[in-house]
């Protein structure tokens, strides 16, 4: 009886390893992106030879430095509602590197196989790992201690995401050894509250990117009223404390009942559409809906509310022209919050200058603003993501060349390098403030037609805009919440002192 | 009175699991291990629960997130979430446990009159519900969580402390696990287990000697809980919603959900493949990357529950087995042909 089940269990095991086997290679074979459209990495056989030895190559030709190499991580997002930008924040601090540092790229198109020769201060950038967030906190923990605490990180470029940001910020803080450049997450508590002397933001806050954006609505849209729907996280609430203290500092209105909050990653807002007021109940929505859910919750809003009306929408930085392409036409004209980059009709030499390199260092990058599909390196380096982590890089290498190499007494002399740093970049100068965060220039834009096309077109500049956001947020002032900022009236630095901006020049 | 060989193995491993900080990186030792024993000890509440009472709880995790939830509200006092309480972390502690143990006991509850199939759903109910209910409760939480939670002066820049509380925390669950086995409630609830209405006819509760159940294993995943968050210095709702509540379910099958010392083993395989797969020469040109581990251990567990539906400690047991058949068989044999 024994022998017969053993007999019958063996053809199964062994069916059983096939399907594993084949279920593997399904998993794997000819597949390069994931669920959020990220790149899986993998590399054709040749192709990876080639650059193995070209690696191999460049290693030794590393003269430049002396003494042991600097060991960089760098925290990226492979999962999540921001996974599809994984490539475009490791490219970000890759271009750095081979801008400022002389480094050449592993791949010639995908920067997460690394890079080599990185130099700065005399000593060699070592590459120790790419950690991989999904947005949450607790992931983020995890991969920054596999970074600092088993690969020997001793400077982290990164995180992407605002919750994330909070909950490094605070790791940095009891861990004096390390420093932190903050890749593009722009919760404001992460250098306002928690103020972690070893946390540098060369980069605004979600705040930030909205100022002027209330006043233009308010006072050029003829918005009284308006709703707003957010994500449910630090950045979402941040990017809307910058929008409800901007529109009600001018004397718009948004009541408490017309605030609404989907978390992070929802898939169906219909329930949440639902709960706001109908278009003839106020004058316009702000949209706070980042990642994957920006299309979805306005395909729900159309599902629900009827047609999108320009003029009656406006959005923080995930609003963009490429929205028109599932929503049609008539989002055309909504107005749009400001974010690391301006638009591209805003150009300066610098500015070609840093995209043409981005194009010279890749032959293509699979970057979330094409899909994950191969473009030119410029379609990713062109927006906040990719530029916010290049900051971080640049900063690193000047801030190392400064102080050749120092990172003795836990980084003292490097700390001191970057905060009083003016770092000057593409896009315009970074300098940080007291909570080593930076105070940034605005440009706010309109999503307009351009014959039949939706483009965005910038309209405004803020210049030098800071975190406390004219002195409405400081360390003492509750973080930004779905509570926090109530709507009061208040004078801002920048009401009615917007600079126009005409074919993408300021008009100053 | 010769000790067996299975239980000079086990104080062979509590050896070297108490000399591992001598020898081994702090990462090994304030990462890898005290993370293992902490989703060991949570996962050992669900082995205790099936073993003894025939019930899988998906519930498990969501009493770990309350007991983390509860210390970072009373111990936490900056940032924008949470009450903020600001209080002793001992008293975090107590206070924790407490609200531990009543949620257990509410929920043990509940479910008590539910079995099977029935009693699977409605866990996994609660941990649906717990995960929207801190995300959407910024008071207590909201979905960003609470940080910046410090651990008592004691483990403050002392991790090998704390993971020798988790290892400590490890070896009286695991013994009093054991020991509950021999006890009129451990005899009782195995009863119930094997024949709830036979034991019911012979006058014992059954709702209650379960409910109870859920309420001791509450207290210890309460107690991985506490230990999580001093380890983590912070948590928020993706910390207990369906994935990983999935997960720790996950490690008591990978190591053998009839087993004890499963969870362990379980809880080592799952933490080790999430740090060390990405780092295997050459896997990532098969696609395996960090975000395909979530692929691998799904291969995994297939394979397990194919090949050794009993897990790993199966495999052990069934290799232990073999050897003392054939052990056997040889003195048999040379009867034979001596005779």
């Amino acid at each position: 009886m024994r022998a017969t089940e053993t007999g019958r269990s063996r053809p199964a095991r062994w069916l059983a390893l096939l399907a594993v086997l084949a279920l593997t290679v399904a998993a794997c074979a000819g597949e390069t992106t994931d669920t959020t459209g990220t790149t899986s990495g993998a590399a054709d056989t040749t192709e990876a030879t080639e650059e193995t030895t070209a690696t191999t190559e460049a290693s030794t030709d590393t003269t430049a430095a002396s003494g042991e190499s600097i060991k960089l991580g760098i925290l990226a997002e492979c999962e999540g509602a921001f996974g599809g930008f994984n490539e475009d924040v490791v490219a970000g601090v890759t271009l750095a590197l081979i801008n400022h540092a002389g480094a050449t790229s592993n791949s010639t198109t995908t920067a997460l196989d690394g890079f080599a020769n990185a130099v700065a201060g005399g000593r060699e950038i070592e590459l120790v790992g790419i950690g991989c967030g999904d947005d949450t906190a607790d992931r983020i923990i995890q991969e920054i201690r596999t970074l600092v605490e088993e690969n020997g990180a001793e400077i982290v470029i990164g995180p992407l995401s605002g919750d994330e940001s909070i909950a490094v910020a605070n790791y940095a803080k009891d861990h004096p050894e390390i420093t932190v450049l903050s890749g593009i997450a722009g919760a404001q508590e992460t250098t306002l509250q928690v103020q972690a002397p070893n946390y540098f933001r060369f980069h605004g806050d979600g705040a930030q990117w909205n100022a002027g954006l209330g006043d233009i609505l308010h006072n050029q849209a003829g918005w009284d009223t308006a709703a707003i729907i957010v994500d449910d996280y630090s950045f979402g609430w941040t990017s809307s404390a910058g929008f409800i203290a901007d529109f009600c500092a001018v004397g718009g209105t948004i009541a408490p009942e017309a605030r609404i909050y989907p978390p992070l990653g929802t898939t169906d807002y219909s329930s949440f559409i639902q709960q706001l007021p109908d278009p003839d109940e106020v004058d316009g929505y702000f949209w706070v809906v980042g990642g994957t859910g920006t299309t979805a919750a306005l395909e729900a809003f159309v599902n629900a509310k009827g047609e999108l009306t320009g003029d009656q929408h406006a959005g923080n930085l995930f609003f963009n022209p490429g929205l028109a392409s599932t929503l049609g036409p008539g989002i055309a004209g909504a107005y749009v919050g400001g974010f690391a980059t301006p638009p591209g009709d805003v150009s300066s030499p610098e500015i070609d200058e840093y995209l043409a390199s981005a194009d010279a260092a890749w032959e293509t990058l699979a970057g979330a603003l094409s899909g994950n599909e191969p473009a030119p390196p410029s379609v990713a380096a062109a927006f906040g993501f990719f530029y916010g982590y290049y900051s971080g890089g640049v900063a690193l290498v000047n801030a190392l060349n400064a102080v050749e190499g120092d990172l003795s007494n836990n980084h003292e002399a490097l700390r001191a390098e970057l905060a009083g740093m003016t770092l000057e970049l593409p896009y315009g100068p970074v300098s940080l403030d007291e909570n080593r965060h930076g105070i940034v220039d605005v440009y706010l834009s309109q999503l307009v037609l351009d014959g039949e096309e939706v483009v965005q077109q910038t309209v405004a500049l803020i210049p030098q805009v800071d975190q406390t956001f004219g002195g409405t947020f400081s360390a003492d002032t509750p973080g930004p919440s779905r509570d926090f900022p109530g709507c009061e009236t208040a004078d801002l630095p920048w009401s009615g002192n917007a600079i126009p901006v005409v074919d993408g020049v300021p008009q100053e | 009175m010769s000790a067996s060989p299975s239980k000079i193995a086990l104080v062979a491993v509590a050896a070297a699991l108490v000399a591992l900080p001598l020898v081994s990186s702090e990462f090994v030792t304030s990462f890898l291990m005290t993370r293992i024993l902490i989703l060991a000890i949570a996962a050992a509440s669900i082995v205790f629960l099936f073993r003894y009472g025939g019930m899988v709880s998906l519930g498990q995790f969501l009493i770990f997130g309350v007991a983390g939830f509860m210390v970072g509200n009373a111990v936490g006092d900056s940032g924008s979430k949470g009450l903020k309480l600001g209080w002793d972390p001992w008293v975090g502690v107590i206070f924790a446990l407490v609200i531990c143990l009543v949620v257990a006991l509410v929920l043990g509850a509940l479910a008590s009159r539910t079995s099977g199939i029935y009693f699977l759903m409605l866990t996994l109910t609660y941990a649906v519900i717990g995960y929207y209910f801190f995300g959407q409760v910024t008071t207590l939480s909201g979905f960003g969580g609470i940080t910046g939670i410090r651990p008592p002066p004691l483990f403050e820049g002392h991790p090998w402390r704390l993971y020798y509380v988790a290892l400590g925390l490890s070896l009286v669950v695991y013994i009093g696990f054991n020991a509950i086995s021999r006890t009129p409630f451990g005899l009782a609830l195995q009863g119930t287990r094997d024949d709830p209405i036979r034991m019911a006819s012979l006058g014992f509760n059954v709702p209650l000697h379960r409910t109870l159940a859920f309420v001791i294993a509450g207290f210890v995943a309460g107690c991985a809980g506490i230990l999580n968050i001093w380890w983590n210095g912070q948590i928020d709702p993706t910390s207990i919603s369906i994935g990983p509540t999935l997960d720790l379910l996950i490690i008591a099958v990978i190591g053998g959900i009839s087993y004890f010392e499963g969870a362990w083993l379980g809880a080592a395989v799952y933490v080790s493949a999430n740090i060390y797969l990405r780092n295997v020469p050459l896997v990532d040109q098969i696609g395996i990357t960090e975000a395909r581990f979530n692929t691998v251990i799904g291969l995994l567990v297939l394979l397990i529950m194919v090949l050794s539906p009993e897990g790993i400690m199966g495999i052990i047991d069934r290799l232990r087995r073999g050897k003392r058949e054939a052990e056997a068989s040889v003195p048999a044999m040379a009867r034979v042909g001596s005779g």
